[in-house]
């Protein structure tokens, strides 16, 4: 079995040219009064791992929402493989489940056992009356354990959610998005509150289904030195603004945003950053 | 104590008196009337074991009625529930049914059993029925109440997979839930008991049919007997009642480890 590295995906001509993410001069807000986006661009090639970083507050969430069409702009146009994103849409309903989301608490379903968490992935592929029984077919049952062994989890499929650890949680719910054999990945800050080693076992795991599945991953993270450290690019979110777009190419990191600024630059900024 | 203190408390005591004297609440009456108590309870004293068999058997049949009540009541309450719940409904939808369930719940379970004791006739039957309306209208207020506070967030992770409404309520929405069911099933059986045991009252059926009876033709004695099951049971109820609700709802809810042994 290939073992699990952490690496730095950081090679750009492996991302496809397609485009599988754009946003032109998104805004929303929550009140009507106040926007938590204000006017964002963004083109997401096809496969890349992807970051956007931010303090609390700025709207990174929201950014995640609008993909998975949870919400809509109010203004601006997104496209995610080309279909405007609405949960309401007919068109976007039926891709949804490409789409796979973890939300910072992760949403499992915390009394019942790991496998059937897993398994809430496949449920758009079923039969819809069988489902209601829970009779799962016996191909998706192996491709859950399939992927319960691929996140680390194997034995454990039986036990309750609410009986695992943080980490454990984690690797579950990102089973779960696996489960649905996705095309794009959303994760809301999913190692934020994990320690060091645990964060980075996690993000590996998502680094290494990225590879075999050829995912686009959309992650959302506080901590800059991790989006370096794993993505491709990494837009940097403050007040609802982006205000920087890099690209990580081993030690370089260069400016999408202006192409005006240096690594050093970048580096010194980010280093200034850290330390308020 | 402020002066605006004093002010409430004289009013609520003006009201009190002014109540007492609407209703006839008078201290005098009560005192001069605890000789006939002492007379009641002293034959009541008098115990009748010979009773006990029929007062068990009258008992088992107000807990089979309960049981009947609580488990159709709930199973058509819980659809009801989710149909009101405002987090998977429109307006249009979770407003009538909202409004069903609150006639519903207007009437006691008493007034449920004359209208059924019309309906079906004298016996445990017309009491069944009673008992469902009763707890469809409660548990179906309380479960929509227990969906309306689900967390959000299995619900938007397991929504933006693109599922159906069924499978959602069916993943999310009912194992999120089912502890607060287990526990309203578990409270609603408990006050089906004691509600049965009145229900007799009106002629519909249950050990209160007996009670009422001997009490009607001063026979004390024996309707302590038919009081004493009473008591003993929703005791034994309670007790059990207790012990599931430890063993199989505070810890889910906690998320400790639920006892296997």
């Amino acid at each position: 079995m290939k073992q699990i590295q952490m690496t730095k995906n950081s090679s750009f001509s492996l991302i496809s040219t397609k485009k599988i993410i754009q946003m032109n001069d998104v805004w929303t807000s929550y009140d009507s009064k106040n926007f938590a986006l204000e006017g964002i661009n963004m083109s997401i090639d096809r496969g890349t791992n992807y970051a956007i970083v931010g303090q609390s507050g700025s709207g990174k969430s929201t950014l995640l929402k609008l993909l998975n069409g949870m919400m809509i702009p109010s203004k601006g146009t997104i496209k995610v493989d080309y279909v405007t994103p609405n949960m309401n849409d007919k068109k976007f309903k039926k891709m949804m489940h490409t789409i796979g989301y973890i939300p910072q608490s992760l949403g499992l379903i915390k009394n019942v056992t790991v496998i059937e968490n897993i398994l809430i992935g496949a449920l758009p592929r079923l039969n819809k009356i069988q489902s209601m029984f829970k009779k799962f077919p016996e191909n998706e049952i192996k491709e859950a354990k399939r992927i319960l062994k691929l996140v680390g989890l194997s034995g454990k499929e039986n036990r309750k959610a609410y009986m695992l650890s943080g980490g454990e949680k984690r690797r579950v719910a990102i089973a779960r998005a696996l489960m649905q054999k996705p095309t794009i990945l959303l994760a809301d800050e999913i190692v934020s509150e994990l320690d060091h080693v645990t964060a980075r076992e996690i993000m590996d795991l998502i680094a290494d289904a990225q590879k075999r599945m050829n995912l686009t991953a959309i992650m959302v993270h506080h901590d800059m030195q991790l989006a370096l450290e794993y993505a491709n690019r990494v837009a940097v979110i403050k007040d609802g603004q982006k205000i920087l777009e890099i690209g990580v190419e081993g030690d370089t990191i260069v400016d999408f945003q202006t192409g005006n600024m240096t690594t050093e630059e970048i580096k010194e900024m980010y280093a200034n950053d850290s330390q308020k | 104590m402020t002066p605006k203190n004093n002010i409430v408390i004289g009013i609520i005591i003006a009201l009190l008196v002014v109540a007492s004297y609407n209703v006839d609440a008078n201290p005098v009456e009560f005192v001069e009337g605890l000789p006939n108590l002492a007379i009641v309870i002293e034959e009541m004293l008098v115990v009748e074991p010979k009773y006990i068999p029929t007062a068990i058997w009258a008992m088992f049949e107000t807990i089979q009625m309960a049981f009947i009540g609580t488990v159709v009541g709930v199973a058509i309450a819980l659809p009801l529930s989710m149909l009101a719940a405002r987090n998977l409904n429109n307006k249009y939808v979770y407003a009538p049914i909202r409004a069903l369930l609150a006639a519903i719940r207007t009437f006691p379970s008493i007034l449920w059993a004359i209208l059924f004791v019309i309906m079906v006739g004298l016996g445990p039957f017309a009491g069944v029925l009673a008992i469902i309306m009763y707890t469809i209208g409660f548990v179906a207020k309380l479960q929509y109440e227990a969906i309306e506070t689900i967390d959000s967030d299995p619900m938007d992770a397991v929504s933006s997979i693109g599922v159906s409404k069924w499978q959602l309520i069916r993943y999310v929405v009912i194992p999120e839930s089912a502890s607060h069911l287990l526990s309203q099933m578990l409270y609603m059986f408990d006050y089906n008991v004691r509600q049965t045991s009145i229900l007799g009252l009106v002629g519909a059926g249950g050990i209160g049919f007996y009670i009422i009876n001997y009490i009607k033709f001063f026979e004390y004695g024996k309707a302590a007997v038919f009081m004493l099951i009473v008591l003993i049971t929703v005791l034994i109820i309670d007790w059990v009642s207790v012990k599931i609700r430890d063993k199989y709802i505070i810890k889910s809810q906690h998320g400790m480890e639920v006892a296997t042994q």
